[in-house]
């Protein structure tokens, strides 16, 4: 029983040591990344929205808010990054392609202004 | 001479509980006279959540249920949707979803391997399932844009085509010789058996009374896989693996040998999405979604135990009444049998053996 344990013990202890000679699988984070393909979800930007609000009725959070003036018509478009989990919702379903998730995945800032995005030109 | 027994608080915090599982423990010298588990560290409202959002608002939350098999949550709102309007899917988007979630269930067994290894004291066993997870994940993230919270399936159909299916092929490939090399490393290792067999015998009878699903039922013997009866997985072949021993022995391997049986749909799912022609699917709408007036129910098996979902609807855009029953919170009702008896030191390793995830219990 001993012995019969030992020597696997040994087998085991030989899977762990042909890993000392493998490449390494983490990279040194800071200074080498990964590449990201195109559907990576991470910061949304939004270009030629045309303010029709499908984005507000499918966003979880209530992250996206519009300002209108008082003729109704859409002056600016805000996107609260501090709500947003980033689902892809309002992407996925704006009518007119205006939402683009893009590549840009490190939002930490020091001042929480920087968090809201807001939009001004429409296309209306 | 009196007797006097020992309460011990196992957790919220100890290192080796998962997540935030509490375990008031009654102790007579190491024994264990009474366990009672408290749950509910990791409660996010997730049902309360629905009652307040359109179905559509909710469907990204939900692969948040368990975020080490989001995609069964996701897939069991959108076939609450799909029921209730009768939707039909498409061959190709009923394949693609098996697919997905038996990489799904392979990821999440995979780190469940590590996960219990790191219980009984080995390390090096959870670098490695890490490293293999990732492989799926990164798959995951090529096809729906992120590691973990998917958000891939929606009402009608998927979000996009699916890509890559070469790095399906080489998990398929890569794989088989990583879980031999868990054998060489695990399932022989003496201490390992020590610790797992003959201890926490879960009994037929015990694991109906609770309630048990998955394959911490399989592993008692009792045949009966969800999968069989679900017409997701129509026309696949699906392996049955039933162990008799019992123990925390059996439910590893029966995990391990779910790994290699998920592979074989896996591979079937493969072989027909390759000769497939684009993806043409009918999504439904879901702005101002209603669903008519009734109740909806629709399960699952996931990685731990039927997952199932309960809607009922009064006809408006958000449900009247929403409730998820997932498996991890039957398992932990189960330590209260379990662990009665056995040594306090064979108790995280009990526990880790029924794969308990905090947060789905909690939901």
């Amino acid at each position: 029983m001993l012995i019969k344990g030992t020597i696997n013990l040994f087998k085991g202890l030989f899977v762990v040591f042909k890993h000392l000679f493998k490449r390494p699988v983490t990279l040194e984070y800071p200074e080498k990344r990964r590449a990201l393909n195109n559907v990576f979800r991470g910061k949304p930007s939004v270009n030629g929205c045309v303010g029709c609000g499908i984005c507000q009725k499918v966003c979880p959070t209530g992250a996206i808010s519009f300002s209108k003036d008082e003729n109704g018509k859409v002056t600016e478009y805000k996107f609260d990054l501090k709500k947003c989990i980033i689902c892809g919702n309002c992407s996925f379903y704006c009518p007119k392609g205006a939402i683009k998730m893009t590549k840009e995945y490190e939002l930490a800032t020091d001042n929480k202004e920087n968090l809201i995005l807001s939009y001004k030109d429409f296309d209306i | 001479m009196t007797i006097t027994t020992l309460k011990l608080n196992l957790g919220p915090q100890h290192p080796s509980t998962h997540g935030v599982l509490r375990l008031v423990l009654e102790l007579d010298g190491e024994k264990i006279l009474s366990c009672e588990p408290d749950i509910g560290y990791l409660h996010r409202g997730m049902e309360k959540m629905a009652e307040q959002m359109s179905y559509i608002q909710y469907l990204p939350t939900v692969d948040r249920v368990d975020y080490l098999a989001g995609f069964f949550y996701s897939e069991l709102l959108c076939r609450i949707v799909e029921q209730a309007l009768c939707a039909e899917l498409p061959e190709k988007v009923r394949v693609i979803r098996v697919m997905l979630l038996e990489l799904n269930r392979m990821a999440s067994h995979i780190l469940w391997i590590g996960m219990f290894l790191m219980d009984l004291g080995a390390t090096s066993p959870f670098f490695y399932t890490f490293r293999e997870r990732e492989m799926i994940l990164r798959y995951f993230e090529k096809i729906s844009g992120q590691r973990m919270m998917y958000n891939y399936f929606v009402f009608g159909g998927v979000r996009r085509d699916i890509d890559y299916l070469e790095d399906v092929e080489e998990i398929l490939s890569v794989l088989p010789s990583k879980l031999d090399d868990y054998e060489k490393l695990i399932e022989k290792n003496s201490i390992f058996i020590r610790r797992v067999v003959n201890k926490g015998v879960l009994e037929k009878e015990t694991a109906l009374n609770y309630a048990i699903t998955g394959v911490n039922l399989r592993a008692s013997g009792i045949d009966f896989d969800y999968r069989e009866q679900d017409y997701l997985y129509k026309g696949f072949d699906i392996g049955k693996v039933i162990l008799k021993e019992k123990d925390s022995m059996a439910r590893y391997r029966a995990r391990v040998m779910e790994i290699k049986e998920s592979m074989k749909i896996v591979r079937q799912a493969l072989d027909y999405l390759k000769k497939s022609s684009p993806l043409e699917q009918k999504l439904i709408n879901p702005i101002n979604l209603k669903l008519p007036e009734g109740d909806y129910y629709a399960d699952i098996e996931a990685p731990r135990g039927i997952a199932s979902c309960f809607v009922r609807s009064t006809g408006e855009k958000e449900p009247y009444r929403l409730k998820w029953r997932t498996g991890s919170y039957y398992s932990v009702n189960l330590l209260r049998k379990l662990l009665v008896g056995e040594y306090l030191n064979d108790a995280i390793a009990i526990a880790g053996s029924l794969d308990i995830i905090l947060p789905e219990a909690d939901k």
